[in-house]
């Protein structure tokens, strides 16, 4: 559920099926030794960089709708989030 | 004659352009007759852009009359389903993005246009690049160009297929965990993977963010190398990109191997379920390149057995995070008419999603969850720093590590997809260089069962150079191009 995926009937027990087989390999991590090492944050050095806070063109309203499934007055339109009072 | 013209490399076709010898719209016509011929059969192409191939041809051969012909004028290539072309659909292999067109174009391929190049098509891949054999695109699997039966490795299946049948004269891939390198050694290819930040990723349809990189197939070392050179550098759009100039790939890289010390990892040499023929062909390249001049030398990646693992945590977790975007509200796929914004969620990603990109979102948000967090991500992030101290030992011994790419030639289609962990197998010898950070290539180093066999160069960070250099100096020494397959 936290992953949003809809499962049909049967799905459930073949992915934890298949999942298990993934999850006991991936257990052989656990024989390692891990308590003084630092984890990879970033693997390879590069200097922070920022850029310059400067406006520049970006895409038009018409361009940032152009592949919505639904659209209703310039706006992306999703099912009522709400309930009407 | 015009089959001819596919089996070119860059330096040629260019010179020939620049005497006026040819067109860079007979160039196009070429490859276009030779893909209507084969990709029928080898499926390599998803669809195909005339109207850019028409216009960028036209550009390149007036620039040629001028005088001012950029690098890569005319040459033509094909480009992989993930990154974006602005106006062409872009998918990701995966019904999920049916009809997305991008508004902007990759950085990558931006860059590939701007030195000339002309764009033939789209190639196949695994969905979200996720796969070995690209039996995992949601529209057909493309086959191997030496046996139709077989796969050609992946994900970038459709890229490594697409130059070695001579459909493009280069191709561009996206490499995660091998998936450049290892359908470059399957299909008998040059492939490869740059340094984490050597290219901007700005553009690319992310898989694991902090694994992927862009780079060209071609066939030959020269032409992956100046295809490298033009689109690495600095990126305003992509933070991770480096300032170091492109050029310097360059540097020193038809210098030869005489001195070099190349060491062979002995867990890469015997790695579980390499096949002997794929052994036959490395001892045969490390005997060349011992020939010419490098010194072998033995060295050890004792972590090799827990990368797949700890490979198998970071890239489902980056993926379930980044495929978090596909929700049906912005583009792509949608359940428009669901009842609430819950089951638009749940529908579109289980009608737009294929079973491997399931597995892996599901395998990520368990190892990303609450509870989870430090046994999984965590210690997979711990045990990437213990794999790359492993490399950064190794580095200290030798100037690049040899080894060979896959370990097996290219595997009838079918065979692996209903066992994802033998699947996932095929890149145990190319990850580490992944969650290293570190360049890699793979160039054709003979046939096993006369199918083709990868060998696989690996250099420190930013060391794209050497890498180059060892791959060039053992395509000379072997005399190894790669070939066109015929196909049929």
């Amino acid at each position: 559920m936290l992953a949003r995926i809809g499962l049909e009937a049967g799905d459930e027990e073949f992915y934890a099926d298949q999942l298990s087989g993934i999850l006991e390999h991936i257990d052989r991590l656990q024989q390692l030794d891990t308590e003084d090492i630092p984890p990879t944050a970033q693997v390879v050095e590069i200097a922070s960089r920022l850029r310059d806070d400067e406006p520049r063109p970006s895409l038009t309203q018409e361009e940032a709708l152009a592949n919505a499934p639904a659209a209703v007055n310039g706006l992306f339109r999703v099912p009522s989030i709400q309930e009407e009072t | 004659m015009t089959d001819d013209l596919t089996q070119l490399t860059i330096k040629d076709a260019s010179r020939l352009l620049r005497l006026g010898s040819i067109s860079a719209a007979d160039l196009v016509t070429a490859h276009v007759q030779r893909i209507e011929r084969l990709d029928e059969h080898v499926k390599a192409f998803l669809r195909f852009t005339p109207e850019l191939w028409e216009r960028q041809a036209n550009e390149a051969d007036r620039r040629i009359r001028q005088g001012d012909a950029p690098p890569l004028a005319g040459i033509p290539i094909a480009v992989k389903d993930v990154l974006c072309v602005r106006g062409v659909e872009t998918t990701a292999g995966s019904q999920i993005l049916k009809g997305f067109k991008p508004p902007y174009t990759a950085t990558a391929v931006a860059r590939l246009f701007a030195a000339g190049a002309v764009m033939l098509g789209v190639t196949n891949c695994d969905e979200f690049a996720m796969g070995s054999s690209t039996e995992n695109s949601s529209y057909f699997p493309t086959r191997n160009p030496w046996d139709l039966e077989r796969v050609p490795g992946g994900s970038s299946g459709g890229s490594a297929a697409a130059v070695a049948a001579g459909e493009a004269m280069i191709s561009l891939g996206t490499d995660t965990g091998g998936s450049i390198r290892q359908p470059a050694a399957l299909c008998g290819v040059v492939g490869m993977k740059p340094t984490y930040g050597r290219v901007s990723r700005y553009g690319l349809i992310a898989f694991a963010s902090s694994l992927d990189q862009i780079g060209p197939f071609a066939r030959n070392v020269d032409d992956a190398a100046i295809t490298l050179s033009l689109m690495s550098g600095l990126d305003p759009l992509d933070a991770t990109s480096s300032d170091r100039a492109g050029m310097e790939v360059l540097n020193n890289f038809g210098a030869g191997v005489k001195g070099m010390r190349l060491g062979v990892p002995r867990e890469y040499y015997d790695v579980k379920g390499i096949e002997p023929g794929v052994k036959a062909a490395i001892d045969a390249a490390l005997f060349i390149l011992r020939q010419a001049g490098a010194e072998i030398v033995d060295v050890s990646l004792p972590h090799t057995d827990y990368g797949l693992a700890a490979y198998y945590i970071i890239a489902p977790a980056e993926c379930s995070s980044n495929l978090a975007r596909f929700d049906g509200v912005r583009y792509g796929m949608s359940e428009v008419d669901a009842p609430n914004i819950t089951e638009q969620y749940l529908e579109t990603r289980r009608k737009g999603f294929g079973a491997e990109v399931r597995r892996r979102v599901m395998l990520g948000t368990y190892a990303l969850s609450s509870g989870y967090y430090d046994a999984y991500y965590l210690k997979a992030q711990k045990v990437r720093t213990l794999i790359k101290r492993d490399f950064d030992e190794a580095f200290k011994k030798c100037d690049a590590i040899v080894s060979a790419t896959s370990p097996t030639v290219a595997f009838p289609i079918g065979s692996k997809t209903q066992d994802p962990l033998s699947m996932y197998l095929c890149d145990v010898l190319t990850l580490g260089g992944n969650l290293a950070g570190l360049p890699g290539i793979s160039v054709p180093c003979g046939t096993s069962d006369g199918l083709p066999v990868g060998l696989q160069v690996l250099g420190p960070q930013w060391g794209e150079n050497v890498v180059l250099r060892v791959a060039r100096a053992y395509e000379e020494a072997s005399e190894m191009k790669a070939q066109v397959a015929e196909v049929v």
